[in-house]
């Protein structure tokens, strides 16, 4: 659907990128320490591949809280990191006359006060979006209705970044069991000579 | 007057009826007490009503008094079975009670006939015909009528009702599933009255779309046009999110998109890790190596060895090659076909000293057509070998 060829080649790409950007920064890696490197610059490779869109700032805004990413996010956004940040903020209101707000909320209760039907089935989806927008990315400062666009996006993006990483992995075993296979015949054919 | 009345009675009758007619005149004032009860409730069916009510309970004993079938003038017919129904309907249970009323009436299938015709309460469901059995269901279901006016025509306002059921309904669940504030109560406070009205029967009610007319109201406008713009994209996702299609009700679908975001979130998490298992033998350095491996006969940027001159190579080389890839994209698929059958001359590469950089990611990108949606199930066993 909106999952194109293009955005699968950039993402790839910025993904290696990103990979060979944390093996320059850091040579030393513990096993915890090179998959958070791993899952840092796949997420940063699906936001940058993904374009500008609300969950892609506010993921990377969420990324760049922790200091340690925000070198690796330097280096890889470049110039383009700055301008990613400032927009997203979620603290972020929209400017609303307080006039216009207070008389609609008077409109609500009024309307609330006469008839108390649907509360429960009101209060479980209110439940489900505020779970929805602690999952996706910068869901905190979203509407109702663009939470829903935002949330299909990040959908489709998760699946082919789930598509990506897995066929990745698939080629590097691959190439593993060669590189083994490889090793062992000469292995072998020294033994055989050495008889 | 009861005490009274029941003592003529007592007096004047045979003594088989003496019990039950005492019976039926207990239930005579327990009718009547609740006859005035309702009436004073519903203040819509009074007029008719209360014009029969003045009559049966008098009527009533002057029929018991004079047990014989003998003809009642019309207006006792009409008031008196009605009345008997009326008893049959509050005591449905007592059927001692009933069977007593029906023996002084004697032929009183016709009397109920009669009733049922002249009854103002008459509706297209009501079996205008034979028998009392038959007839008490539908006489059952007249007190409920009563509270309706009947004004429209039943068969006119059938059609009419079942759509109008069906958008209550639908409307009513949009409303309901919807996590809308103000217009919702508008159009529910709506629902509750109709669904009362039609509650009963299928039958006429207050028309819910008048009411449902304030929605001129700029409010609940801007309040429809946003709920229909929450239930396109839940649609959307719907389709997207598999197994979602058969669900109703929002807080459902929200809960299926809630659990395939968490479920995606956790496989990339252990994916990342997976890798991260499989990388310290090649070593992210050693990226290029591996692709290179993987697409045979093509050029390698970097030299054979690792290390730090060939991160840095690739580093550059990639940056360069940047805008390169964009340029080339048919060259990806010939080597969508190597990657296919991919070849075992690693020395190939080393021949090839100096090659274009910009192949070096061209054989990932070509990763990619490599068919991730149908890629080899991952071998746990062989992870666990190698490691």
């Amino acid at each position: 659907m909106q999952v194109t060829e293009a955005f699968k080649h950039a993402f790839l790409k910025q993904m290696l990128l990103g990979f060979q950007a944390s093996a320059v920064s850091t040579k030393s890696m513990g096993f915890q320490e090179r998959k958070n490197a791993i899952k840092l610059s796949a997420d940063v490779a699906m936001a940058v591949a993904r374009g500008s869109r609300k969950w892609t700032r506010g993921l990377i805004a969420g990324l760049s809280e922790e200091r340690q990413n925000r070198s690796f996010l330097r280096l890889i956004l470049g110039e383009q990191y700055e301008s990613l940040l400032k927009p997203c903020h979620s603290s972020w209101k929209i400017p609303r006359c307080k006039k216009i707000v207070r008389r609609s909320l008077r409109i609500c209760w009024r309307k609330q006060k006469k008839n108390q039907s649907g509360v429960l089935a009101r209060t479980l989806v209110e439940k489900r979006t505020q779970e929805l927008k602690r999952l996706v990315p910068g869901g905190k400062s979203m509407d109702g209705s663009s939470l829903l666009d935002e949330t299909l996006d990040y959908v489709l993006s998760l699946r082919a970044q789930v598509d990506l990483m897995q066929s990745l992995l698939t080629t590097f075993e691959a190439s593993k069991l060669r590189s083994h296979s490889k090793r062992r015949l000469p292995e072998r054919k020294a033994s055989y000579v050495s008889k | 007057m009861e005490p009274g009345g029941s003592s003529g009675v007592g007096s004047g009758n045979s003594g088989t009826y003496t019990p039950e007619i005492a019976e039926s005149l207990r239930f005579e004032e327990e009718i009547q007490s609740l006859i005035h009860q309702s009436f004073d409730g519903s203040s819509a069916a009074g007029g008719s009503f209360t014009a029969l009510l003045g009559l049966p309970a008098n009527q009533a004993v002057e029929l018991l008094h004079h047990p014989g079938p003998g003809e009642p003038p019309a207006s006792a017919a009409s008031s008196s079975p009605t009345a008997g129904d009326l008893w049959r309907l509050r005591l449905g249970e007592h059927h001692a009670a009933t069977d007593a009323l029906r023996l002084p009436f004697g032929g009183s299938s016709t009397f109920v006939e009669r009733a049922a015709r002249f009854s103002v309460f008459a509706t297209d469901d009501s079996p205008a015909s034979s028998s009392g059995g038959g007839l008490s269901p539908g006489l059952k279901a007249e007190p409920p009528d009563s509270d309706s006016p009947p004004t429209l025509p039943a068969p006119a306002g059938r059609p009419r009702r079942p759509s109008k059921r069906k958008e209550c309904e639908k409307s009513k669940a949009k409303a309901v599933a919807k996590k809308s504030k103000s217009a919702e109560e508008n159009t529910s406070a709506v629902k509750p009255a109709a669904e009362e009205n039609t509650s009963g029967d299928k039958l006429p009610y207050v028309h819910v779309r008048a009411r449902r007319g304030q929605a001129t109201d700029s409010h609940s406008l801007a309040e429809r046009a946003r709920r229909e713009k929450i239930n396109a994209r839940m649609k959307l996702l719907q389709d997207l999110v598999p197994g979602c299609s058969k669900i109703t009700g929002t807080a459902l679908v929200l809960d299926e998109i809630i659990n395939h975001v968490q479920s995606l979130q956790r496989q990339v998490e252990f994916l990342s890790m997976k890798l991260a298992a499989v990388n310290p033998r090649i070593d992210f350095s050693g990226l290029d190596h591996i692709l290179s491996a993987e697409c045979g006969p093509l050029a390698v940027g970097s030299g054979c060895g690792g290390g730090a001159s060939g991160t840095a190579m690739w580093a550059s080389d990639t940056a360069a090659s940047t805008g390169g890839i964009r340029r080339m994209p048919p060259p990806q698929q010939i080597w969508h076909l190597d990657l296919v059958h991919p070849q075992q001359s690693s020395t190939v590469w080393e021949n090839n000293g100096a090659a274009h950089p910009h192949f070096l990611l061209s054989p990932a990108i070509s990763l990619v057509g490599y068919d991730p949606a149908g890629s080899v199930p991952l071998n746990s066993n062989q992870l666990k070998m190698e490691l």
